[in-house]
């Protein structure tokens, strides 16, 4: 019993990771059709932005130091501009591209992130003392659990129920809604394009710091590669959930969190460095059962 | 006065020229007719005013603005609302936030309760379903959901390509009738696309004839119908 | 028939133009006689064979594939089996079956033969995931791509686990990577002017009506998936031959991210636009770390600080894509009647 509640825990606190990327990479596909390869690259340069630019190995940290109520803020706000900085800079000139060549210019984009943070930081890891004391564990129901699984899977929900309220009764969250699902009537209406595309660049970008936060929080590190694993998952959840579908992302971004953990768990043990290898074989039954998605809006159009 | 008035523009989809020097004028209050034979460019026309698709030359100037180049949003502001072809109604959304999209960018926020009342008072079954996905609703049901969303956004014109289609006889009776009343009432201005020229004659007013991107005809509906100008011009054997 | 020989006729001249700018890059790299620089060509060379065999699928077939690197991988760790002398396989590679532990292939026919089992794996995944279309047969792909990785990074005994492989014999020159990219570029022409290529394309730009008209697109997808896993296997076994070492990340999302780029910015859609985006892209990324060692300019060296050429060839890419959309050669084939084709940057 304890060890299935543990079990759960990890399930649910993996899951709220990819769910949370993925409704980053679905909002922006919602709007634009544009399934953005630099939203991995949000994130590390979210996680980057807590220390001072120094390529030597010990970190100077620089706004991690700052208290958590200035902090947090700060973070999403970089991960907000940052992500509405692209869009005015790079995405909005790709509007009318194919999905193809917007693929490709995302990804052009995140390779400069990279590179620019790897020119400022250097390729080592390095690490980073950020809420430390989240790391002890608590008991629930006999079980013992990170205290930090428990907050990391209670900001997850916090973030779902808050998103959920601003799409279902705010004016905004009614346009975004109408322009996921088809732009040009919602244009047609009055919707202005730009003000909504970049909400939804905004929100991505904030989700892309939340997730930077949290993995730096977990690992105890800073380094370049942390946004890629999510990312790529978040990606895959994306259209297995159905593209465009947000409710459909983020469930599978816990399918395939709970199903990463479950596979650790049942699997022989010469099996499990395999584990990935089974993951991305169920990905791959996934949508061979349902190739539109788990959850595919009535207008999806699919244009890759 | 002239509400909206059309100048000589041409639009190109890459070598295609689906519009060549087309102008129209509409007046304050007029119905006026679009008809024409498959791809003679009658939706791109409505596309073109609506900005949803560039005119390559030309002058497009609405309630004495120059719209030509602006953005569906800002034409939508200036009083332009287009119903498209295929009806287009946000299916995930509820009945009553696709009404309501249509009335965020009015200024008289005031007022919009009191024509959602009107909207609803129009198309009783609207009200009766208004908290379900639109996505429910028959053919003819969304119809009326996209005229009265056009309503919602307090047009000075709406513009509506291909009423009809896929609808029964019985429910196109309906839209017009409608449709009609709805114009009188609130004094609207009316251009409607159809393919065929029937509705135009029963209904009247100002028609024009599209063949290959250009204006072949323009009278008044009864008029045209009368000798057989019309469809002589409709399908282009016009001096045998 | 002679529909097919007046097609031919029609295009050739984009296939000997091809030949000839690969063939003026190589003398020109053998004149200029910098070893430095001859490595640089031969790796492009390879890019040549791995973009263009990319092409073959994705070109054709407008679906974009993430996952033709698995092939690559697939292929030099075949070359690496089937090369490397038995008394070095024993120790690093306990777990391959006697008999390729004790076989020790000639250098083409262990190319031939890597490309041939990329070909197999491609036709018995591809039997699966050709039913899909669109972004799904995208991330199918990519799934493919990751349980390859995750398989060849972990099977410890066979190959080698995240560690490398040495002891591939060197081979790889530069004659021989412009024979691969002449090869290969050969084949790319053959097949999209062959009745499956040209179904393939008729079924990228009007799927409905080329349905209607009898075109079987999912074997036709197969066969083009199939063809370029061949081509990009035999470019993994020459890669293998050229650096003499294998490990599974360098068939990853680097390679993947880097080859689709030139496609796209070449012109996904025609073969010159992939040979031309190697071509370009591979001579801009030259230039950027001749810039980064430094120029001499009367005396002062003058150098672009390090890590700048990465973010500069980002933002070129960018900048490219911006004004041409459908890639430099906007989707259109070089011709000797077509004038607006991009010369080499050389």
């Amino acid at each position: 019993m304890t060890a299935l509640l543990q079990i759960l825990f990890d399930a649910l606190s993996l899951g709220s990771l990819y769910a949370l990327g993925a409704l980053g990479i679905a909002l922006i596909f919602g709007v634009m059709r544009l399934v953005n390869f630099a939203h991995g690259d949000y994130i590390a340069f979210c996680v980057f932005a807590l220390l001072w630019p120094s390529i030597d190995a010990a970190a100077i940290v620089f706004a991690g130091n700052l208290p958590t109520i200035i902090l947090i803020p700060l973070i999403l706000a970089i991960g907000a501009g940052l992500s509405v900085l692209s869009e005015i800079l790079v995405f909005r000139r790709f509007r009318n591209a194919n999905p193809a060549t917007m693929m490709i210019a995302s990804f052009a984009l995140g390779y400069v992130l990279k590179n620019f943070l790897l020119m400022l930081f250097s390729s080592r890891p390095k690490s980073i003392d950020l809420w430390s004391n989240l790391s002890q564990q608590v008991e629930i129901a006999g079980a013992r659990i990170p205290l930090l699984q428990v907050i990391t899977i209670t900001i997850t929900i916090v973030i779902l129920i808050a998103l959920t309220a601003f799409l279902k009764r705010t004016r905004f969250g009614l346009e975004m809604r109408a322009a996921a699902e088809n732009f040009t009537m919602a244009r047609m209406l009055g919707v202005k394009a730009n003000r909504v595309i970049m909400l939804a660049f905004a929100i991505s970008g904030m989700l892309a710091a939340a997730i930077g936060l949290i993995l730096a929080t977990q690992s105890g590190t800073v380094d370049i590669q942390m946004g890629m694993s999510v990312m790529l998952v978040a990606f895959i959840a994306t259209v297995i959930g159905g593209l465009g579908s947000l409710p459909g992302a983020v469930i599978a971004g816990f399918l395939i969190g709970g199903a990463s953990v479950l596979m650790q768990v049942i699997l022989p043990l010469e099996a499990r460095p395999f584990r990935d290898a089974f993951v991305y074989g169920a990905v791959i039954a996934c949508l061979i059962w349902r190739p539109q998605g788990l959850l595919a809006p009535k207008s999806a159009k699919q244009r890759v | 006065m002239t509400l909206l008035s059309v100048d000589n523009i041409t639009v190109r989809y890459g070598r295609l020229t689906a519009l060549r020097g087309v102008s129209l004028k509409i007046e304050d209050g007029e119905t006026i007719f679009v008809t024409g034979p498959n791809g003679a460019g009658k939706s791109t026309l409505l596309k073109a005013i609506a900005g949803v698709v560039p005119a390559a030359e030309g002058a497009i100037v609405l309630g004495g603005q120059v719209i030509t180049g602006a953005s569906p949003e800002s034409t939508a502001r200036l009083g332009f609302s287009m119903v498209p072809e295929g009806r287009h109604v946000f299916g995930g959304l509820t009945i009553e936030e696709n009404l309501m999209l249509g009335a965020g960018m009015r200024k008289d926020r005031a007022r919009v309760g009191e024509d959602l009342k009107q909207v609803y008072d129009v198309f009783p079954m609207l009200r009766e379903r208004k908290d379900k996905p639109a996505g429910v609703l028959s053919g003819g049901q969304q119809q009326m959901l996209v005229i009265g969303r056009a309503l919602m956004t307090a047009p000075r014109l709406i513009a509506i390509d291909e009423p009809s289609l896929g609808l029964a006889p019985k429910v196109i009776d309906q839209v017009y009738e409608t449709l009609l009343k709805l114009r009188d009432s609130r004094g609207l201005t009316l251009l409607i696309v159809e393919q065929s020229s029937t509705r135009a004659m029963m209904t009247g007013g100002r028609m024009i004839l599209l063949r290959s991107g250009q204006v072949v005809l323009e009278g008044d509906a009864r008029t045209l119908a009368r000798g057989d100008t019309l469809k002589k011009a409709y399908f282009g054997y016009g001096e045998h | 028939m002679a529909q097919r020989s007046s097609l031919l006729a029609r295009t050739i001249s984009t296939l000997i133009i091809l030949i000839l700018i690969l063939v003026a890059i190589a003398v020109v790299t053998k004149l200029l006689g910098s070893r430095p620089f001859e490595r640089t060509v031969v790796e492009m060379f390879i890019r040549v064979m791995l973009v263009v065999g990319i092409y073959i699928f994705v070109g054709n077939s407008g679906v974009i594939s993430f996952g033709h690197m698995g092939f690559m991988c697939i292929g030099a760790y075949a070359a690496a089996w089937f090369t490397i002398p038995a008394v070095m396989k024993q120790v690093s590679l306990p777990g391959l079956p006697n008999f390729l532990i004790n076989t020790q292939l000639p250098i083409f026919l262990s190319a031939f033969l890597a490309g041939l089992l990329a070909a197999l794996f491609a036709l018995i995944v591809g039997r699966i995931l050709m039913r899909l279309s669109g972004i799904a047969a995208s991330i199918a792909t990519f799934a493919m791509l990751a349980v390859i990785n995750v398989v060849y990074s972990n099977w410890d005994s066979v190959t080698g686990g995240t560690g490398s492989i040495v002891g591939i014999p060197f081979y790889t020159g530069i004659w021989t990577a412009l024979g691969g990219a002449i090869l290969v570029v050969i084949i790319a022409y053959l097949y999209q002017i062959s009745r499956s290529g040209l179904a393939l394309r008729a079924g990228r730009d009007e799927a409905t009506a080329a349905a209607a008209s009898g075109v079987n697109i999912v074997r036709e997808r197969l066969i083009a998936f199939v063809i370029s896993a061949f081509v990009i296997g035999v470019a993994g076994a020459l890669y293998g031959h050229f650096l003499g070492v294998v490990n599974p990340d360098a068939f990853y999302l680097g390679v993947t991210f880097i080859t689709l780029s030139m496609l796209v910015v070449g012109g996904m859609n025609s073969l010159s636009g992939a040979v031309m985006g190697v071509i370009v892209i591979s001579g801009i990324i030259q230039l950027l770390r001749w810039l980064e060692k430094g120029v001499d300019l009367g005396g002062t060296t003058l150098a672009i600080p390090n890590g700048l050429q990465e973010i500069t060839i980002g933002l070129v890419m960018i900048v490219i894509l911006m004004f041409r959309p459908s890639g430099l050669t906007r989707n259109r084939e070089i011709t000797w009647r077509f004038k607006g084709a991009t010369k080499p940057s050389e």
